[in-house]
């Protein structure tokens, strides 16, 4: 390790590097960053998958009410900038509260209801309505016909959207440093701020991300040939 | 069935259906005795599959009343899920869930709606109505596997695992490739032998002439004319039923 230290003293770019990765433990600092990035992107996308399900039925409900509950919900949080939805939730909403990351996962799991709510809708509707029919002529209830014939259709449809949805929140966490919560990006800029060099933190930083997008990519890749398989076509 | 043979099972009264301001039925009165095999054929654009769907309510019909075993379901407090569980379907496309197995796909309906005690006497139910068409072999197949007489005979098997005493089916046939036809009528007519009530509207007039007990000819949103299909095939007396039987046979 000395001598690893000793050859990037040796150079310019390697000097960079070695003060703002290495000196002081600094990489901790990124993977501390990292962690809390990933805290945000799942407790978003769990608060986000449940109020999506949540209001994609009630989007397709028979109750105009809350189809309009639904209706309004997905225009206000798809019709504004998500980092405009931090700060209110940040400097409005939750104004008392001294927990950050509590307040930024609020706010990503709002978002993400969204988005998760058109998704699975999407997949709601692209299921063919024989199915319904087929349900409700056996004498299902509407609700067996969506939970045990519908549903699970839908969802399998709509999975590649999702993960790809996953991936979205897990970069768009990167402005969570607004509000003040040390996430990967805001780490990046602290750095930069102690260091005078802003390249090879940012760099650093978005080669991280690149890293666990891959990984999440090839994941989810294996998840949807998974899937696809027990089709058996 | 210990019912009278002669008592009427579907009692349809005026009968009205419009979409928008297109009227698709425009008042038919039929009934239907219990073990009767009616087959309605007619052109395209005629009525039927709506008729039929208006049976079990998949169509809201926009007046008249239907009578289902006495029960009115066009009656707004008539629980229509359970009416339903006593009539099968059959649909043009079969409609098989895609994401459950054949086995599974006939013992959903059963399992939710507590026909069977447990998944064990539910399985074997189903095993049994597998066997009835032919394809026990295929209970752990997914429908994509199957060709498309394969697919309506398991449908058909799914309808009757909820031992209806009405079967309607909407041109069970004609989705299927020439070849396959015949497997899937050949399980109609067993069933019709069987002494279940069953209405059927199809383009298949060998099999309305030789299942059928009656022949309904739909034209225009009424029925034009009716009667044994000897009579409707040999010596149809009205004028379109005339036409179009010299169109198809």
């Amino acid at each position: 390790m000395e001598g690893f230290f000793q050859f990037l003293q040796s150079f310019d770019l390697g000097r960079q590097i070695y003060q703002t990765v290495f000196y002081a433990d600094r990489w901790s600092w990124y993977l501390d960053g990292l962690k809390l990035t990933l805290q945000l992107t799942c407790g978003a996308i769990l608060i986000g998958t449940l109020l999506g399900v949540i209001t994609a039925l009630f989007s397709i409900s028979g109750f105009a009410p809350l189809r309009f509950i639904a209706k309004v919900y997905t225009t206000i949080i798809r019709g504004t900038p998500t980092t405009v939805q931090l700060l209110i939730m940040y400097n409005v909403i939750m104004v008392s509260s001294t927990n950050k990351l509590l307040v930024g996962t609020l706010a990503f799991g709002i978002n993400s209801g969204a988005y998760v709510a058109e998704i699975l809708r999407g997949g709601i509707m692209s299921v063919d309505k024989g199915q319904t029919e087929a349900g409700r002529s056996l004498g299902l209830k509407s609700w067996q016909t969506m939970l045990y014939i519908v549903l699970p259709q839908a969802i399998k449809t709509s999975i590649p959207t999702y993960t790809s949805e996953f991936i979205v929140l897990f970069k768009e966490t990167s402005i969570a440093g607004l509000i003040a919560v040390t996430e990967l990006t805001k780490i990046a800029n602290m750095i930069t701020s102690q260091t005078y060099n802003a390249m090879v933190p940012l760099i650093v930083s978005a080669l991280i991300y690149l890293a666990v997008v891959m990984l999440l990519t090839f994941v989810f890749g294996k998840l949807e040939r998974r899937l696809r398989k027990s089709d058996a076509r | 069935m210990t019912q009278d043979k002669n008592d009427p099972i579907i009692q349809v009264t005026d009968l009205h259906k419009s979409f928008g301001r297109l009227e698709v039925l425009a008042g038919i009165n039929e009934t239907v005795k219990r073990g009767e095999v009616v087959a309605v054929i007619g052109p395209s654009g005629s009525g039927k599959s709506t008729f039929l769907r208006c049976l079990n309510l998949l169509e809201q019909p926009t007046a008249g009343h239907i009578l289902i075993d006495g029960v009115d379901i066009t009656d707004k407090k008539t629980d229509i899920n359970k009416v339903r569980q006593g009539m099968g379907m059959v649909f043009q496309h079969f409609n098989l869930f895609p994401h459950l197995k054949v086995i599974d796909n006939i013992t959903l309906a059963p399992l939710q709606l507590k026909v069977f005690p447990d998944k064990e006497s539910a399985r074997k139910a189903g095993m049994e109505l597998l066997d009835r068409v032919g394809l026990a072999d295929k209970a752990g197949s997914y429908p994509v596997q199957l060709s498309g007489g394969q697919k309506q005979r398991i449908a058909i098997a799914r309808a009757l695992a909820m031992s209806p005493r009405i079967m309607l089916f909407d041109e069970p046939t004609s989705a299927l490739d020439p070849e396959m036809v015949g497997e899937v009528l050949k399980v109609m007519t067993d069933l019709a032998g069987e002494g279940m009530t069953m209405v059927i509207v199809t383009h298949e007039m060998g099999f309305a002439r030789e299942a059928a007990d009656r022949v309904l000819f739909m034209d225009g949103g009424i029925i034009a004319e009716q009667g044994r299909p000897e009579e409707i095939f040999s010596n149809p007396k009205n004028p379109r039923t005339r036409e179009f039987l010299s169109k198809v046979l």
